[in-house]
């Protein structure tokens, strides 16, 4: 049996974490010492690495959630969690897509800004952000 | 003619079914009038997000997102014939 701390080092966490996630229910201590500490088994440790994982890849804690349902259900097969992956994969691909476009936009604003010692009130980037706020309210 | 394109994963167990029902309706209207093809999502991942397509399975009609799940039998039915008028 681990303390909280002990659980929080082994996945690299601080105990607030492990704290928030069982809060969350995306976690449970086993028991609780006498002293009323809570306590924590190789399963928790297991789950631990798995949200953190699981979080490194992307997934929200509602899909993390999602994703450990399906671990632990016995209707479910492979074929479900690689439904998930792909469907985030997917929304990936739309953040990917997105971020690219303000990306070009800004490589944009940074071209038409060739005098870096003009005034701030000269600033085309400013300028250029102010104009089409204005467009997109007409 | 009209392009219907279903996006799905292989190996989609529950899509498998609905998906035959639904290329059935696209077949009873006569291939001259509605081709039908299913889009592998991982070949094809950048064309499904052209489409906007954020789930599988999806279906598009005439390269536009129109179905973000697969339709019921009828519900495909009434675009299809909507669009053919």
């Amino acid at each position: 049996m681990h303390t909280i701390g002990k659980l929080a080092q082994f996945a690299e966490v601080t105990t607030d974490t492990v704290r928030y996630y069982e809060k969350e229910g995306l976690l449970l201590s086993v028991k609780k010492t006498d002293a009323g500490y809570r306590l924590y088994d190789e399963d928790s440790v297991r789950r631990l690495r798995f949200i953190r994982q699981a979080q490194k890849s992307g997934f929200s804690l509602t899909e993390i959630r999602e994703l450990l349902a399906l671990k632990n259900s016995d209707a479910a097969c492979c074929s479900d969690v690689r439904s998930v992956a792909i469907e985030k994969k997917l929304q990936l691909e739309h953040k990917i897509r997105a971020l690219q476009v303000m990306s070009r936009a800004l490589t944009e604003l940074v071209t038409i800004c060739d005098d870096e010692s003009k005034p701030l009130d000269e600033c085309p980037i400013l300028a250029a952000l102010e104009t089409s706020m204005i467009k997109k309210m007409k | 003619m009209i392009k219907v394109e279903v996006f799905s994963s292989p190996g989609c167990a529950k899509c498998m079914q609905a998906k035959a029902v639904l290329k059935a309706i696209s077949e009873e209207l006569g291939q001259d009038k509605v081709t039908w093809r299913e889009v592998n999502i991982l070949e094809e991942m950048d064309y499904a997000v052209d489409l906007g397509v954020m789930s599988t399975p999806a279906m598009a009609i005439d390269g536009e997102l129109v179905f973000s799940s697969l339709p019921s039998a009828s519900k495909l039915r009434t675009e299809l014939d909507k669009r053919l008028r």
